[in-house]
């Protein structure tokens, strides 16, 4: 088999068809979410249902991610807190900050930005990558977690590990050769593009949607029969 | 009389035993000659076959037991680059070497006759030769009617004819390997390459733009010492010389690693001579021997002078993406209207079944609405 030519493939014609499957499909979603509406107020509330919001927003992007102790998330699940928030911050500064995935971006959107150096960004990833599988020891270990996971949870962190673990082994030439692991790494991004809007991987979009609706009903104040 | 061997004629150009002594050590260096090929296919006396024999003494025993090697020369959809490149290389050893052991019997760019005479003496070489001798190839063959015809015979029909009597068929360049140039998008001409069209015979691809001379006379000497062709990958090239990527023995590998990067061609971090890859540097995919023989008697190969690798000894290198665009990009983006089209089909998409869920919420709730005051 030849790679460069599979290589080819996943990044030109596979990578253009999931892109669009991607923006179709997350706009679908996001069409479908706008229009289930609010929910009818029976009753006039005398809060401030837009303070809510901004007060939901600050708590849940500034403050209880990083201050452990206002909800005691550590103390309730560290394994959650340290390695799903530090999943995040990996994925973020990845795939925003990493040289290689900003010349995706700067071909896609046009203009680029300044990156980290490689092995800050190294480091992260391979954060990333312990992250995820402590995380999968979680999922497997504990009972609840086992209960709440089906096929589709495995498929979300089997798709999510393989392009990072893939893009790591890519940067540092392990075992294959660097066209191979670079397809298999453009493939399961390709496939996971395309995941994404079938998934609760989506909840990069939709989680705003739920702090809203959170702040909407926590700034209410009234009796909602 | 028995025709004359390369050491007999190289004696007769004034060439001292020494010399060719030397000349057959410079050979085995540059074939990368660390263990013993096969031996049946070697040449050699069978009584040597359980002594050890050094590979100076095989390559020694063929030159002076081997006559020179015929080579036809053709060229179709090409620049004459790959020829302008063996013929101004600056290592005399090897090249020179090669080039004296081989006798071009037809070179269309070299050849001082012209005209119906060169073509009568191509067609006495390939009856004299038949089964002997080696067929170079540098150009793309177009497969479309009308193009590249020479004295009135399509590049097709030439290289059938030709390929016909060949003992094994070298491409030189990425046209004559993969198409090269001519075969770009759209490809007007239906280029293809010499293993798309010959099937039946030994084919070596020494791909490149130009190929590397020493590649080209590498192999050329592999066939002249052992009369077979090298170690082959899985794209026909020659395991010795396009074994490793470019990004393997790049000299600027260790600034990849470190994540130092020119970020143009022109700023401090070019001066430096940090990595190419972020303009645009094919390297890490790209297996050729730039990196270790280089170019001009090893003075330099262009990402040490400064210019990311194109990917010239890969297929299709060039519809591979921008010169100068990072490798991680993809390809090629999606036009905007496309993108336009596929947004507008998800956001409808969404509006009609979220339109059909709300009618079906308020029938519904008249139904029960109904059934209540009822």
């Amino acid at each position: 088999m030849n790679w460069n030519a599979f290589l080819e493939f996943v990044r030109g014609p596979l990578f253009q068809v999931s892109l669009l499957v991607f923006v179709a499909g997350m706009l679908y979603r996001l069409v479908r979410v706008l229009m289930l509406g609010w929910s009818r107020d029976n009753v006039p509330s005398k809060g401030s249902k837009g303070g809510g919001v901004v007060k939901s927003f600050l708590k849940s992007i500034l403050i209880w991610p990083f201050i452990p102790w206002v909800k005691r998330t550590f103390s309730k699940n560290p394994v959650i807190y340290l390695a799903g928030g530090l999943f995040h911050l990996a994925l973020l500064v990845v795939l925003i900050l990493g040289t290689a995935h900003m010349l995706v971006w700067k071909s896609l959107l046009g203009f680029g930005w300044a990156t980290l150096p490689l092995p800050m960004v190294d480091w992260m990833a391979a954060v990333g990558i312990a992250a995820m599988v402590a995380l999968l020891i979680h999922r497997l270990v504990n009972p609840v977690m086992r209960l709440i996971s089906g096929p589709s949870e495995w498929a979300n962190w089997t798709l999510v590990f393989l392009p990072m673990v893939s893009g790591y082994m890519l940067t540092h030439h392990m075992f294959f050769r660097y066209e191979v692991l670079f397809s298999i790494h453009m493939l399961v991004v390709d496939i996971l593009l395309i995941w994404i809007p079938l998934s609760r991987i989506s909840h990069f979009i939709f989680y705003f949607f739920a702090r809203t609706i959170h702040g909407v009903e926590f700034g209410k104040r009234a009796v909602n029969p | 009389m028995p025709e004359e061997t390369v050491h007999q004629y190289l004696q007769k150009q004034g060439v001292s035993r020494r010399d060719f002594l030397k000349i057959c050590g410079a050979l085995v260096g540059a074939l990368g000659l660390t263990r013993m090929p096969p031996f049946d296919e070697s040449g050699l006396p069978g009584n040597l076959k359980h002594t050890s024999v050094k590979p100076i003494d095989m390559v020694r025993h063929a030159l002076e037991t081997k006559p020179r090697l015929p080579v036809i020369w053709l060229e179709f959809q090409d620049c004459a680059g790959c020829s302008e490149a063996l013929t101004r290389s600056h290592s005399p050893t090897l090249v020179n070497l090669v080039l004296n052991s081989i006798t071009v019997e037809y070179h269309e760019t070299l050849s001082a006759a012209a005209g119906f005479q060169v073509e009568e003496a191509k067609q006495a070489a390939m009856k004299k030769y038949a089964g002997q001798y080696i067929l170079v190839v540098e150009g793309s063959i177009p497969e479309g009617d009308g193009y590249c015809t020479i004295g009135g015979k399509s590049a097709l029909d030439l290289l059938k004819e030709a390929a016909a009597g060949a003992a094994a068929i070298i491409a030189t360049g990425n046209c004559a390997s993969f198409g090269g140039i001519p075969k770009a998008r759209p490809n007007p001409t239906n280029a293809k390459g010499v293993w798309e069209i010959i099937t039946d015979k030994p084919i070596v691809n020494i791909p490149g733009c130009p190929a590397i001379p020493e590649a080209f006379t590498g192999t050329l000497a592999n066939f002249l010492i052992f009369g077979s062709l090298p170690e082959l990958d899985g794209l026909r090239r020659p395991k010795t010389f396009y074994g490793n990527t470019i990004h393997d023995r790049c000299l600027r590998r260790p600034f990849y690693e470190a994540g130092k990067f020119a970020e143009s061609f022109d700023d401090e971090g070019a001066r430096q001579g940090w990595c190419l890859y972020k303009l645009g540097c094919k390297g890490p995919t790209t297996y050729n021997a730039c990196a270790t023989i280089k170019w001009d008697a090893g003075l330099s190969f262009p990402v040490q002078s400064g210019h990311p690798c194109l990917g010239c000894s890969e297929p299709n290198f060039w519809d591979g993406g921008g010169f100068y665009q990072g490798q991680s990009a993809p390809l090629n983006r999606p036009a905007v209207t496309v993108v336009g089209a596929a947004a507008a089909a998800g956001i409808v998409a969404g509006a009609a079944m979220g339109a059909a869920n709300q009618s079906q919420k308020k029938s519904a709730a008249r139904k029960s609405k109904k059934q209540k005051d009822a």
